[in-house]
């Protein structure tokens, strides 16, 4: 028997914010049933919330469905951090368990939905978690051992090494709070040597515009032509991509696309997948032009993906004189957009997480990985000592010396600041797991131990220090716009390379720690992306 | 029930020391010879060894080296022989006797006190818990 009552509340959702034709009615009268066409999936980053939009529980959620009663639940409103739109959540915690996470409404950022990767992640959070500080010994086994003792180890190799080889990287879901607290501890140590995973070397910290979603994801909705420049809403943001695609239901607006073949759930015009189109956009000699000349609020958005690359400043000086050309820039609105793909990248470029040197990995001898877990670790000498801290025992690990257990997002009170420069903060859902400790707590003890001791002790102290370096990322849900705009950037001559744009994020459903331990994520990426 | 009838046996007071001494080894052996059969009952073979479980055994033995007066060594040696009694009997389970035997008396919990000078109340709080 089936409670749904044929309001087609999730038919329409799906052909009108997710912009798929999955899902439909099928008979008429009283044969009439809500159903996929001819046992085809529902293949949208939304899907899941038909869940909240179904008013009698037809539709219900699988992991979810019938573990446990509404009133055994405890809520907390929260962030998610699985990318950078920074989704307002709320996450339904039972005892020590995670047991679903929600939507909560913002019309600035989510409106009231939430991705399938936020949705249905959390079953990561359980698995695969570091819970003891471990240290790897002589046979390559890894050995339980107490705080002090792995602390104690941590801070003597750290102090023997040259400051210059000492360097720290940031992962991609790390707060605020821990960033500071680690560029801190390397800075005492004598090193600069500190970045944040994603950002590419040498990344603009400078001007805020030249790293933010400048028009605000609401503003979006204003804008009448995009450029999508080597990015893949659909598959980095997807709040962002269902305000780009509410904006070209809404208003017709034209979308341009510059990149890899993807999918698009509105109608899209491939320019072309190269820096080479994005030139000829630039020099007024592409038919798009004239669409970019016609509008009235044109919006670039460039895809954090290029920051990785080698002529990237060509890239955006390109870019910059096509906002130029087309008159993105103005004081009453701002089309140059930049969409990031991790939680933790818009605060880290905020509080200066940028190397000294290009290539430090490469003479590092003391690595500090905070949960950063994507770094190129080929290069790193055989000799270095790597430190990881931790939720999760992923990729990082492999080559780890001592591991530091931390706590994941859900556990920790954490500050985030989203692609569009609006800072959030997380509440602890559940307690740490194991003997995990908050990010910031384990360096400002480490510190301590190694002799360099932090002047903070709390959160608060914490707060004010970074109140000091970036106060934006204390006025917590306001979004703080970039005020000065790019054209100060001096014309870069560097060449411009002819290889297309590649793809950033390969598996949506696999981008970080979190959900590369979960196991509906797996199964998601195995039955909706191989059929593709 | 058996082991209510073996162990409320009384053996008659050792008059001298020197006898007093002589059923305390005699007490050491039988223990010693138990220890196979424990650590099969008990499943004992991947958290100790025989000999450390030997060696467990003489140093509760020396512990009380002090005592001179037989009739307080005899109602050691009852105690003694109770405790066996009872471990053999599996009144007492498996993690008791690593509690006592195993983990030994200074327990999981270390005392840290003395190293602990110097250092801040945030470091303190920081090695016992995540929440403070
Ligand atoms: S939203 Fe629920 S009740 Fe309404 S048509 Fe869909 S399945 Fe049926």
């Amino acid at each position: 028997m089936t409670r749904c009552i044929q309001c087609t509340r999730c038919v329409r959702f799906a052909s009108e914010v997710a912009g798929v034709q999955d899902l439909g009615m099928l008979g008429r009268g009283s044969g009439e049933e809500i159903g996929t066409y001819v046992e085809k999936l529902m293949t949208s980053e939304l899907s899941g919330n038909v869940i909240d939009i179904c008013p009698v529980g037809a539709l219900t959620s699988k992991p979810f469905a019938f573990k446990a009663r509404n009133w055994e639940l405890k809520g907390t409103e929260t962030i998610d951090v699985t990318d950078a739109v920074g989704s307002n959540i709320r996450i339904d915690s039972r005892g020590l368990e995670v047991m679903r996470i929600i939507p909560r409404l913002n019309e600035d950022i989510n409106e009231e939905w939430i991705s399938d990767k936020t949705r249905f992640c959390y079953d990561g959070l359980k698995r695969q978690r570091l819970n003891d500080p471990m240290i790897r010994g002589p046979d390559g086994r890894f050995k339980s051992v107490s705080w002090r003792d792995a602390l104690a180890i941590v801070a003597e190799v750290a102090l023997q090494v040259k400051p210059e080889e000492i360097v720290g990287v940031a992962g991609r879901l790390s707060d605020a709070e821990s960033m500071i607290a680690l560029k801190d501890f390397l800075n005492r140590m004598g090193s600069n040597n500190v970045w944040c995973e994603g950002n590419g070397v040498r990344p603009n910290a400078d001007l805020r515009s030249g790293y933010l979603l400048n028009s605000s994801i609401s503003g979006l909705e204003k804008a009448d032509v995009f450029l999508l420049v080597g990015t893949q809403p659909r598959i980095e943001a997807p709040m962002v991509n269902a305000r780009i695609h509410k904006t070209v239901r809404a208003n017709h607006a034209e979308v341009g696309y510059i990149g890899p073949p993807t999918d698009f759930n509105y109608n899209c015009k491939n320019l072309g997948t190269g820096p080479q189109t994005l030139l000829e956009i630039a020099e007024g000699r592409h038919p798009f032009c004239s669409a970019l000349l016609a509008a009235k609020n044109p919006a670039i958005i460039v895809g954090a993906g290029l920051f990785e690359r080698k002529d990237k400043d060509s890239i955006l000086s390109v870019v910059n004189s096509i906002a130029k050309l087309g008159n993105v820039v103005r004081p009453d609105w701002n089309g140059l957009n930049f969409l990031l793909l991790h939680a933790a990248q818009a605060a880290s470029l905020d509080l200066g997480l940028v190397p000294e040197s290009d290539n430090s990995i490469e003479s590092a001898k003391f690595l500090y990985l905070m949960g950063a877990d994507d770094v190129e670790l080929d290069e790193l000498p055989s000799d270095a000592f790597v430190v990881y801290q931790g939720h999760h025992g992923d990729r990082s690990v492999y080559r780890a010396n001592v591991i530091l257990p931390a706590s994941a997002f859900s556990e920790k009170e954490g500050t985030y600041e989203n692609t569009e420069g609006c800072s959030q903060q997380t509440l602890p859902a559940v307690p740490t797991v194991g003997d995990a400790r908050d990010d910031w707590k384990i360096i400002r003890a480490l510190s301590e131990v190694a002799g360099v001791c932090l002047p903070y002790d709390n959160l608060s102290g914490i707060r004010s220090r970074i109140s000091v370096v970036a106060p934006n990322l204390l006025r917590v849900d306001e979004r703080e716009p970039a005020l000065i705009h790019t054209d100060l950037k001096p014309d870069c001559q560097q060449k411009l390379s002819t290889e297309p744009f590649s793809s950033a994020v390969d598996n949506f459903y696999m981008t970080d720690s979190i959900t590369r331990a979960s196991k509906i994520m797996a199964q998601c990426s195995a039955s909706l992306l191989s059929k593709k | 029930m058996a082991f209510v009838v073996r162990s409320a046996r009384v053996p008659p007071n050792s008059a001298t020391f020197e006898e007093a001494r002589q059923r305390t080894l005699e007490f050491f052996r039988k223990a010693c010879r138990s220890i196979p059969t424990i650590m099969q009952i008990h499943n004992l073979e991947d958290v100790v060894t025989i000999s450390q479980l030997r060696s467990t055994i003489s140093s509760e033995i020396r512990k009380q080296a002090h005592i001179t007066n037989p009739k307080v060594i005899d109602m050691l040696l009852f105690k003694g022989f109770e405790e066996l009694n009872n471990i053999l009997e599996q009144a007492k389970q498996r993690h008791h006797l690593i509690g006592q035997y195993v983990i030994g008396r200074e327990g999981l919990v270390q005392d840290h006190r003395t190293k602990d000078q110097g250092i801040s109340d945030f470091l303190k709080n920081f090695y016992s818990s995540n929440y403070f």
